[in-house]
Parts: C-alpha cells; structure tokens; sequence
C-alpha cells in the first residue's frame, strides 16, 4: 500500500520549466510527428501537381462528419489533460474514470471513421479508386493503427498505475498527458490536410 | 612472449560478432546500391520489354554482387545473433529472444535472398522471354520489399522486451524507434496493390522514407550495441554504466609507455 500511495501522491506542481512525461515517450512523439508531417509534405507535393482532380476526389467527403470527428478528438484530447490534472490533484479514481472516458471516446473515434470507410466503399470510392482516396485511406488508416497503440498505452496505465509509474521511471500521469498530446496532434495533422478545405 | 590483450578479453567473441555485423551491413549496401544496383529499386509499372533492358543494363553487376551475396551473406547472422543475445542479457522472458531468432532467421529468406535468386535467374539467361524476365522481376522486388511483416513483428517483439527489461540493456527510447520502424513497415503492404504512385515498392512513401527510417534505425542499433558489448559484465543483474572516460592527464603517460 505504501508502494501505491508514494507512486500516487500529487507531483509537484510545474512551473512551465519541467518537461512533463518520460523524455523517451516525447522521442516517439517527435519522430512519428516527423514522420507525418513528411507524408503530408508528400500528399500536398503531389496535390499540387493535380489540384483540381485531388479537389474533385475529396468532394465525396462528408464535410458533417470530418467536424463530428475533430469534435470527439479533441474533446478526448481535453479529457486526456483533464484526467493529468486530476491525478496531479491526487483524485486518482476520478482520474481513472477520465482516463476510461478518453478510450471511449477513441472507441467513438474508430467507430466514426469506419463509418466513413464503409460508406466511401459502398459509393465505390476505395483505396485504388484515384489518387486522393490512395492518401486518404492510407492517412486514416495508419492514424487508426496509431489509435490502437494508443488502447495498448491507456489500458497499461489504467491497469497498472503503479508498475506503469516504476517501469517509466517517470511520472505516469504526465505520460498520458504526452500520449494526449500525440493523438490531438496526429489528429489534428489529418483533419486539417483532409476536411479543413472541404468545409 | 606477450600475448596480445584482445587474446584475453573476455568480450572477444562479442566483438568478433559486432564487427561482423558492420562488415555485413557494408557488403549489403555496397551490393544493393552500387554493384547490383537493385537498390533504389526499379520502376514496378516497367513492361516486359523495359524489364529486359533494366537487366541487360545491370548485367554483370547483378552477377557479381549477388555472387557476394550468396558467399558472405550468411553473415546476417551475426547482426540476429547479437541482437537475441541482447535480448537474453534482459530481465524478460526467454521466449522473447527465441521468438526474434526465429523471425529473423525466417525472414533473411524472403526479405532477402529471394531477391538475389530472382535477379540473378534474370540475368542468367538475357536471351529468356521478356514476360518471363517481368515475372522474375515482379518476384524479386514484391519479395524484398512486401514482406515486412515479419520485420515487423520481430521488431515489436524487440520493442517489448526493452520496455519490460529490468537490466537497463537498452534505452527506452529505442524501445520506441522499434515501434517507430514497425510502423513505417506497415507502410510498405501496399506495394502488392499499386504499379505506381508514392505507395508503390518503389514510392517516395512506402521506399524513400522507409529507407531512411531503416537507415537510422539500423546506425541506432549498431551503435547501441556496441555500447551494450562495452557494458556487459556476464552476470544476469543490471548492465552497469560505462566507467567515466580516463581523463586527459593520463594520455600522454600512456604514449610514453608505448613508445
């Protein structure tokens, strides 16, 4: 019990100075924002060069829905930063019920963009269909493969606070803080190339 | 007579592996990328008449490089080797490192010598029917470059024994370029789909930037080895940290003694 209290008593508060979360998880951040930014450094290349048929191809998005999404991804976003400042509060079991919601909210997510796909698919826009559906399905897609690393990461810390605290070395509320970080700012990378136009 | 010291270093065999892995590493990409020339790879929307002419162009290229290949490509080994033991030196599960050997042993056929086989088939006999030639081709670039999964595996499997490791073998943050790797593998399953386009097995995304990845990925772990080999201590605790650096004062006592 005393492993439990000292790994969940409220950290210090920060000033702004400290960077928060393992710096090794910030890395992942980094070079996967890297990576992303480089495909869409690739998709708007390649945009460019076909602009109107890459406008033609994207008009088959449900503009309604893009929103809905960016709603639910940043209000999971916001209850991810929520749940940090709870933990930091020391309100662990209101900590962990956000934690809960933020995965439901992912859930909710995943569920929005399958509706998407599905729908493209059946008005036969698939991933061969041109080349805006190639990046589009691709974009999402590995967002989506982001979104399930992303269970892993929550589930391990839902359920094991205080390994997860020990193992990291670190401070596992921040952790999510950063994994919150990383979801609202991959998310944010597509729904900015892919809807913010459309709209 | 005195014995050379390296004689007598316990870490001898590890460093022969290590350096193995640096020569196999520069025998692979002086093979693909300058002999061969397999690598970047070729156009996958070339009909078969193009394709004859991509051979007849590197014909005695493919012969000779994948010549070393086939004598000294068995030196991957040695790169697998090391990292299962890395892996074995870590607090996790034996089964870990049994699971990556098998992987990688298994992978080196398709990810990697089915490709020299194709190429040299190819080049073997110039005068082959064109579509054949295409096949050939076809065969050998959708083997090297659409079976990642197995890389892929292999690598969150590595990643998983570094985040569950209690001797400190490795930085976690290499944990996280395993995942960061496996995932810009995933990125290359479409090459089995598209003759054309940045997801093609030879686009700007699924090769260019997977080849960078893989290229920092790979100086990591090499380099990241060569630290663990530094490190180790043969016992089944934590890896120590290096000891501090011998201070620059000592130096020239030390060149005096030599000369």
């Amino acid at each position: 019990m005393t492993t439990t209290e000292d790994a969940l008593e409220p950290a210090p508060a920060t000033d702004g100075s400290r960077m928060p979360g393992e710096a090794d998880m910030w890395f992942f951040v980094f070079f996967e924002s890297l990576l992303f930014t480089s495909y869409f450094c690739v998709y708007l290349y390649f945009r460019t060069q076909n602009e109107a048929a890459f406008l033609q191809a994207q008009s088959h998005l449900l503009p309604w829905l893009g929103v809905l999404d960016t709603i639910v991804l940043v209000t999971s976003s916001w209850v991810m930063a929520r749940c940090v400042q709870l933990a930091r509060a020391g309100r662990h079991h209101t900590a962990k019920r956000f934690a809960l919601l933020t995965a439901g909210l992912g859930v909710v997510f995943l569920a929005l963009k399958m509706v998407e796909w599905v729908r493209l698919i059946d008005a036969g826009e698939t991933f061969t269909s041109n080349d805006f559906m190639q990046y589009y399905f691709f974009l999402t897609g590995i967002h989506a493969v982001h979104l399930l690393i992303a269970f892993v990461v929550l589930g391990i810390l839902v359920y094991h606070p205080v390994r997860s605290a020990t193992a990291l070395a670190g401070d596992h509320r921040d952790v999510r803080d950063v994994l919150a970080h990383d979801r609202s700012l991959l998310g944010g990378h597509i729904r900015h190339a892919l809807h913010r136009e459309v709209t | 007579m005195k014995r050379p010291a390296w004689l007598d270093d316990p870490k001898r065999e590890l460093w022969f592996a290590w350096y193995a892995t640096v020569a196999f590493y520069s025998l692979y990409s002086v093979a693909f990328f300058i002999i061969t020339r397999t690598q970047p790879p070729g156009k996958p929307w070339y009909g078969p008449d193009q394709v004859v002419g991509w051979f007849a162009d590197r014909h005695s290229g493919l012969l000779v490089g994948f010549a070393l290949i086939f004598v000294l490509g068995g030196f991957s080994a040695t790169s697998i080797a090391l990292i299962t033991y890395s892996i074995r030196r870590m607090s996790v599960s034996r089964a870990f490192a049994y699971s990556y050997l098998i992987l990688y042993a298994v992978s080196a056929v398709p990810g990697f010598l089915f490709i020299c086989v194709a190429m040299t088939v190819g080049a073997m006999r110039p005068e082959r029917s064109a579509e054949l030639q295409q096949w050939l081709y076809d065969l050998g670039f959708l083997s090297f470059s659409g079976t990642m999964g197995v890389f892929l595996v292999g690598s969150l499997i590595w990643m998983a024994a570094i985040l569950l490791d209690q001797n400190r073998v490795f930085p976690r943050w290499f944990a996280y370029l395993n995942l960061c790797n496996a995932l810009t593998e995933v990125v290359i399953a479409p090459s089995w789909i598209f003759q054309r386009g940045v997801l093609a097995w030879n686009g700007e995304i699924a090769w260019w930037m997977d080849v960078v990845v893989f290229g920092i990925y790979t100086g990591v772990f090499i380099f990241l080895l060569r630290k663990m080999i530094r490190r180790e201590d043969f016992g089944t605790g934590p890896l120590p940290d290096l000891p501090p650096r011998r201070p620059p004062h000592t130096r020239p006592a030390r060149e005096a003694v030599t000369s």
